[in-house]
């Protein structure tokens, strides 16, 4: 089935990302702070993803789990059946969402029935995907994201600049004002423990008062009708076991059929998202809390989103379902460290996201058609993926995709480059005018400016007149 | 003579940043008691297991001057949350299973063991029997949601304090879940 047959399913990226993608770029390209975060960042997941491969046998692991993903994916409708069955027989009540407007809808209109005045979300990028706070806050119904990171950015007004870690662009100082704001007092500390502790209690007064919780789900498992929720601070658990009504949100890809599978896929995901072995809390959740128990959400609802993905099985891109959403192929994209996932102006961002967001939105959407293209195709993402998705190979289809059909002038350039550069003679004559142009351009070993096409690249970088560059 | 899961568990816990200690069933209500005192416990919320009573736990609490409920608790859900009441409290699990290689505890909940009891406390003490630690997470699994048992509402992998990086990316405890894990493996 052709990926252009079917129609856009509806809007994954940010409607309201300002200006256009080539303007969100030069500006996050100029910004030093932001830069810097995001190289610190990256540097310490580096490490110790570095210490997993060497002492846990990560990349060992990838084969297995590219098998068990590869699998889920090829029996989707046959698992999502066996999940639906059995969370309904431990209770639960499952919805099938087309797309995201559809979840977001059922989900505001069960707070609204329900009576629901204020909802505790952990991080979830799927609900980020269905814009359910807007939904939501547009019915009047006050949503606190409880996941420190997801926080601060709601306090800052902003977007999650990384699956896994979301305000990794921000500094301390940066937090320590925007908590005084919210509290409105200057009596907010200025160091690590302090600021956590600060939220601790802050969000807590939330959780006293949240008639519902929302989480995402990491993996659901179809033998028993599970879901997975990973995280490290407790406010997951906190949103699974406080408020009266749980709402799960899963993206229909998520699921694996069986306890072997899940944990050999929830060993993998902590070592590749944050270099860690473990997790610190993992909430295996089955339907709502059984008779007699004390704690625990009285309803417990799961939203399946398709929202594009279904449409995907079969194609040239079914592979990007195998995502675990770990975040790997960020923090190694070179160019995702250049400019942070805000730029991409998509919840999913990095080489995962430049794929799937033209993919989930369809190809018309101006917003996410010129997506594939940031990337330098290096091939960096396809090695750091722990279920081995070939990212490089997709980005490259993914920009036949959006090119296609060819212009009449790009169709012309491009045969009149690929007649020039395939004889060694018209090749190395093209070289050696490129040289000539850079040498007669360059001033101290550097040129700052190229004519024509090379414009856009010269505006946020230099080229070298000579190789090896001169430092 | 030890079981070597033991000590690969206690190990696995230190790299965690929970702490643990393995003592034999008569000395285990006191080491509990003990630590929870020595992290300035006022109030321990105990999961409501047969293992709790019989060791003895609550007595040794109030020797130590520790308010001692058994899950369920009669307290509202803002004194659960340390918003009323005393902010130093300890929730006492017993975990169903460990994993020695990561040093997880699996929690189940049940009628009588909350799924929140050792989140919503500022600290918690698990009391587990060194018989119950098994080697790999996998193991774990398959044996907590193997065919012909019932699966619990919610099981709870734990793996070490609650902690944050989204400061800067560096590690800080007690986000949202306890600030403290200690692991009374009992012999």
């Amino acid at each position: 089935m052709s990926t252009r047959r079917r129609r856009a399913s509806g809007r994954v990226a940010y409607p309201d990302a300002h200006g256009t993608l080539r303007e969100r770029t030069v500006q996050a390209l100029a910004d030093d702070t932001l830069r810097g975060n995001l190289e610190t960042a990256a540097a310490s997941w580096g490490e110790s993803r570095d210490a997993m491969r060497r002492d846990h046998g990560l990349d060992a692991m990838r084969d297995r789990a590219r098998d068990i993903r590869r699998r889920n994916i090829r029996e989707l409708p046959a698992l999502l059946s066996e999940m639906q069955a059995k969370v309904r027989e431990a209770g639960g009540t499952v919805v099938r969402a087309q797309d995201g407007a559809e979840a977001a809808r059922y989900i505001t209109g069960l707070a609204r029935a329900r009576g629901v005045t204020v909802v505790a979300k952990s991080k979830s990028m799927a609900t980020e995907e269905i814009k359910l706070n807007e939904s939501l806050t547009d019915a009047g119904i006050e949503v606190v994201e409880t996941d420190l990171g997801e926080w601060i950015l709601q306090l800052a007004g902003e977007r999650p600049s990384h699956i896994i870690a979301p305000a990794v662009h921000l500094n301390r100082g940066q937090v320590a004002a925007l908590f005084r704001e919210e509290a409105g007092t200057d009596d907010v500390p200025d160091d690590r423990e302090g600021l956590v502790a600060h939220a601790r209690v802050r969000l807590r007064e939330k959780f006293a008062q949240a008639g519902m919780g929302v989480s995402g789900v990491n993996l659901g498992v179809a033998s028993t009708g599970t879901v997975c929720i990973v995280e490290n601070e407790g406010n997951a658990r906190l949103v699974t076991s406080q408020p009266r009504i749980h709402v799960a949100v899963m993206g229909m890809e998520r699921v694996v059929a069986d306890w072997d599978e899940a944990a050999h896929i929830l060993q993998v995901l902590p070592m590749a998202a944050i270099g860690q072995d473990a997790a610190n809390y993992v909430n295996l959740i089955t339907g709502p809390r059984r008779e007699g128990e004390a704690d625990g959400p009285e309803e417990f609802h799961l939203v399946i989103v398709d929202g594009g993905r279904g449409a995907l099985r079969g194609t040239e891109f079914e592979e990007a379902l195998s995502c675990i959403r770990c975040g790997a192929c960020l923090y190694s994209c070179p160019m995702w460290k250049s400019v942070g996932g805000q730029a991409y102006g998509s919840p999913y961002s990095g080489p995962i996201g430049a794929v799937i967001t033209p993919l989930l939105e369809g190809p018309a959407s101006p917003a996410s058609r010129d997506l594939p293209f940031m990337s330098s195709l290096c091939g960096a993402c396809g090695e750091a993926c722990p279920v081995g998705i070939p990212l490089q190979d997709l980005l490259v289809r993914a920009r036949a995709r959006a090119s296609s059909p060819a212009t009449r002038r790009s169709a012309v350039a491009f045969r009149a480059w690929s007649r020039l550069w395939r004889r060694p003679t018209t090749y190395r004559a093209c070289m050696a005018g490129w040289r000539l142009m850079l040498r007669a351009r360059g001033k101290g070993g550097w040129v700052t400016r190229l004519p024509g096409p090379g414009a856009g690249w010269t505006q946020v970088r230099d080229m070298p007149s000579h190789w090896p560059p001169r430092p | 003579m030890t079981d070597p899961l033991v000590g690969e568990l206690v190990a696995s816990l230190a790299r965690r940043k929970a702490s643990a200690q393995v003592v034999p069933a008569a000395e285990a209500a006191r080491a509990a008691a003990r630590a929870m005192a020595d992290a300035g416990v006022a109030r321990a919320v105990l999961a409501d297991d047969p293992l709790v009573g019989d060791i003895g736990l609550p007595d040794a609490l109030r020797r130590e001057g520790i308010e001692a409920l058994l899950w369920p608790t009669a307290l509202s859900r803002r004194e659960m949350l340390g918003l009323e009441g005393p902010e130093d409290s300890c929730g006492v699990t017993v975990p169903r299973m460990a994993v020695a290689e990561r040093g997880t505890a699996v929690l189940g909940a049940s009628p009588g063991h909350g799924r929140g009891i050792d989140v919503t406390n500022r600290h918690h003490v698990a009391l587990l029997p060194a018989g119950r630690i098994v080697r790999t997470l996998a193991e774990a699994l398959a044996r907590t949601f193997a065919d012909g048992h019932p699966v619990p509402s919610a099981v709870s992998l734990v793996s070490g304090p609650s902690r944050s990086s989204d400061i800067e990316k560096i590690s800080t405890l007690g986000a949202h879940g306890a600030l403290s894990e200690h692991v009374v493996i009992i012999t």
